[in-house]
């Protein structure tokens, strides 16, 4: 791999801080095996970590997990990123949140505090997270705003809330958030395994839309309405992280370094770890941010495609889960001749779903 | 009126790019010379005609009205987005 591509600086760095997490939700994301990663950088390397990203043009800081309040560095790491002109967001479940936490976050000098809910219903809401959370995320998100934050609500969506986006949206509304992002499940982690009883049928997203569409004009200048499509119902892929090592990355709580939060799992890489290199030289130099790095990787059908500057051939790892092939044109995108794959499980029965939780495969792994 | 810049929205110099931004949740907005030039005299206490004023001083060449007319313009549209609040003096 040669330095054929010159990359702009990034915009955005997503730091996981840990993987532990006490909600259980099955759409998780994060990897399986989450507890089999090594040790979490200590506060010393994040806060290190921080300020190579703003050296590095980095403008956004996304302190995430897991839960990052399980961490009680989060305020020093916050302050780090506000002291290197980052815009700090933080992304929580909110569980475990106190009023002095909350406080304690917005003299750190976060802006934006994404809360995340299950659903509008609680007693459904705490059955996916696996613990009484709901009543609790209200209060924590109406003391983000009472301490003078951005407040995001973000809900994660499937067959078993679509029904209620309608309430969904009325209650982020009734919090005061300023943002409320509706995103349909991307299978990755738990929720590729749990597929079966997340995956909706194609009404219930069509009517969803239309509810979020209409919400999205009549609460203009009040709340941003969000609403992310979900790929495999698009035919088309999603510009996986707006193209590889193009504007993100991410660093997990191991300290490996990478293009998007569910490059982990891809086999031949051997990721670098920001214990050995600084940010700017894995950003500029790292083998495994290259390779994907705009369009000269490409195969056939991306690489005379009119669109491989809009979606950069869709997802990387979507591409290896279902194909075995990281290279791969994403299966999402009608033109792989993978789709069927995708065209089977969207189509496929659907009965009520069962309550699935976050998979720990750590031990099947050793 | 008084424009003030919304808790929201933070302007800064960006050094890796050259430019100023201007960052909000899950976004930037990259600003011209002239736009950061407008907002960056935003303190929450000077009225629209104040910036106008300080702006032609400082641009002798080009006419009040014109300067006017562009500095509304932008301090509506970043109104809009909820950057800007307006607040009577
Ligand atoms: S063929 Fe490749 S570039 Fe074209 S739309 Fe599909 S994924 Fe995107
Ligand atoms: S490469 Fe895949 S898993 Fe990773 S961010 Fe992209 S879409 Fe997601």
């Amino acid at each position: 791999m040669g330095g054929a591509v010159t990359a702009a600086p990034p915009m955005a760095l997503l730091a996981e801080l840990t993987y532990r997490c006490p909600l259980r939700c099955g759409y998780c994301a994060n990897p399986t095996d989450w507890r089999g990663y090594g040790r979490e950088l200590d506060g010393d390397a994040w806060r290190r970590v921080v300020r190579e990203a703003g050296a590095l043009g980095v403008l956004h800081l996304h302190l995430s997990g897991g839960e990052p309040l399980l961490r009680d560095d989060l305020e020093d790491i916050a302050r780090e990123g506000r002291d290197a002109g980052l815009y700090v967001n933080v992304i929580t479940s909110g569980f475990g949140a106190t009023r002095a936490r909350v406080e304690a976050l917005a003299a750190a000098g976060v802006d934006h505090v994404q809360v995340s809910l299950q659903d509008a219903d609680g007693e459904r809401g705490d059955r996916v997270a696996g613990v009484r959370a709901h009543d609790h995320k209200l209060v924590v998100a109406r003391m983000v705003r009472d301490a003078g934050m951005e407040l995001s609500i973000n809900v994660v969506l499937h067959r078993g809330n679509l029904a209620r986006t309608g309430e969904i949206i009325a209650l982020a509304a009734s919090l005061g958030a300023q943002r409320l992002e509706l995103a349909n499940t991307q299978y990755h982690g738990s929720a590729l395994a749990n597929r079966a009883d997340l995956l909706p049928a194609r009404a219930q997203l069509d009517a969803a839309f239309a509810v979020a569409r209409a919400a999205q004009r009549d609460l203009a200048g009040r709340m941003d309405v969000i609403y992310v499509v979900p790929d495999w119902f698009a035919d088309a892929p999603r510009p996986c992280m707006d193209g590889w090592g193009r504007r993100f990355m991410t660093v997990i709580p191991d300290g490996t370094a990478l293009p998007c939060p569910g490059a982990h799992g891809l086999p031949g890489f051997a990721f670098d770890n920001v214990r050995d290199r600084s940010l700017d030289d894995i950003w500029y130099r790292g083998a495994d941010f290259e390779r994907y790095r705009g369009t000269a990787w490409m195969a056939e059908p991306c690489a005379s495609c009119e669109r491989r500057e809009v979606d950069y051939g869709g997802c990387r790892c979507q591409a290896f889960a279902l194909t075995g092939d990281a290279a791969a044109t994403d299966p999402a995108c009608a033109k792989s001749p993978h789709h069927k794959l995708i065209r089977d499980e969207r189509e496929g029965p659907r009965g009520e779903p069962a309550v699935l939780y976050r998979i720990d495969t750590t031990r099947a792994r050793r | 009126m008084v424009p003030s810049l919304a808790r929201r929205a933070r302007v800064r110099w960006d050094a890796a790019r050259d430019c100023h931004v201007l960052l909000y949740p899950e976004g930037v907005l990259v600003l011209t010379p002239e736009a950061a030039e407008v907002i960056e005299r935003i303190d929450g206490a000077r009225s629209v005609e104040a910036i106008v004023d300080a702006l032609a001083g400082e641009h002798p060449e080009a006419p009040r009205d014109v300067i006017d007319g562009d500095v509304r313009e932008l301090l509506e549209r970043l109104a809009a987005r909820g950057f800007v609040r307006w607040e009577a003096p």
